[in-house]
């Protein structure tokens, strides 16, 4: 049996509609962002609706930064090195550990999610278009 | 399809689930792109919309999503509360697609809708929970991924109906 007894004409134009679509979102944020120059990266953790820290990213290059952030079910080590960032550990109590496997962020886009603990880590910029809440 | 039998099958297909859910942790999608994941569980989906009505098939979804928390110990928090709008948004996306275009989308069609569906809940729910736009920085590429792993659940589940020899005599 071949592919095309099964796969249909609509199947078709659906899958190229949908390939379309997300083109059109992964492109549409590379016009706003993309790096300037002169441009100062910020580090920004969010807990439960609250920025619970904000450093320079330009700091992290001396020596490395690491901080803990509480959250319902765990603590969260993160690293701050050489302008990437990490976590580190994921509280024990996470069972998929998202947001450790996401591995290091260098720029604003990505973003460290950990949603049992509410948590996300992402990189700002100062000169940035558009607000960072918003890629 | 008589009565005893089509509960026979709804159990099989819950347990079935079951286990393609523990299969799919041994491929850690997540690594590639957070959240992303093979959705081998959504064979029994397609499988059950096409073999029941509406009831049966929905006791499929929330029974395997109910159940498979109680085994992995994630119920009633918000692990649950993600894998559960995920699941009930892309069942009723398929069911409606099924109905409405029987004839014209096959059931890779519907499995690929029922996968974009899976992940543009999940990131809406977590985007309630954890409230930060960026996340759906994610959503296009985990779109993108939904289209193979979504061809694949659906060609699976064809070629299952086509063996199954209760299928052809539908309920």
């Amino acid at each position: 049996m071949k592919i095309n007894d099964i796969i249909t004409f609509y199947d078709k134009i659906l899958i190229s509609i949908i390939i379309i679509a997300s083109l059109v979102m992964l492109i549409f944020p590379l016009f706003i962002l993309g790096s300037k120059e002169n441009e100062k990266l910020y580090l920004l953790v969010q807990q439960n609706n609250d920025i619970v820290k904000e450093i320079p990213l330009a700091d992290s290059y001396e020596e490395p930064i690491i901080f803990k952030v509480e959250g319902p079910i765990g603590i969260h080590t993160i690293e701050v090195t050489n302008g990437r960032v990490r976590v580190k550990e994921a509280p024990i109590n996470d069972p998929l550990k998202i947001c450790e496997k996401t591995g290091w962020i260098d720029r604003e886009g990505p973003i460290i999610i950990c949603v049992p603990n509410k948590l996300s880590i992402w990189i700002e910029s100062d000169n940035s278009d558009i607000d960072g809440m918003s890629w | 399809m008589r009565k005893t039998k089509k509960i026979v099958v709804i159990a099989l297909l819950v347990s079935l689930g079951l286990v393609l859910h523990l299969v799919e942790s041994f491929f850690p999608l997540t690594v590639l792109i957070p959240g992303a994941k093979l959705g081998l569980a959504n064979i029994v989906s397609v499988i059950a919309i096409s073999l029941f009505g509406f009831a049966s098939a929905f006791q499929v979804v929330i029974f395997r999503v109910i159940l498979g928390s109680l085994l992995a110990g994630t119920f009633m928090t918000i692990n649950f509360y993600l894998s559960f709008s995920g699941a009930v948004f892309s069942f009723f996306m398929m069911f409606i697609t099924y109905k409405l275009f029987k004839g014209k989308l096959s059931l890779i069609g519907i499995s690929i809708i029922g996968a974009v569906a899976h992940n543009a809940a999940q990131i809406t729910a977590a985007y309630f929970i954890i409230s930060n736009q960026g996340i759906f920085y994610y959503l296009p590429f985990l779109i993108l991924l939904a289209l193979p792993t979504g061809f694949s659940v659906g060609l699976v589940s064809y070629f299952t109906l086509h063996y199954l020899p209760f299928s052809i005599n539908r309920s």
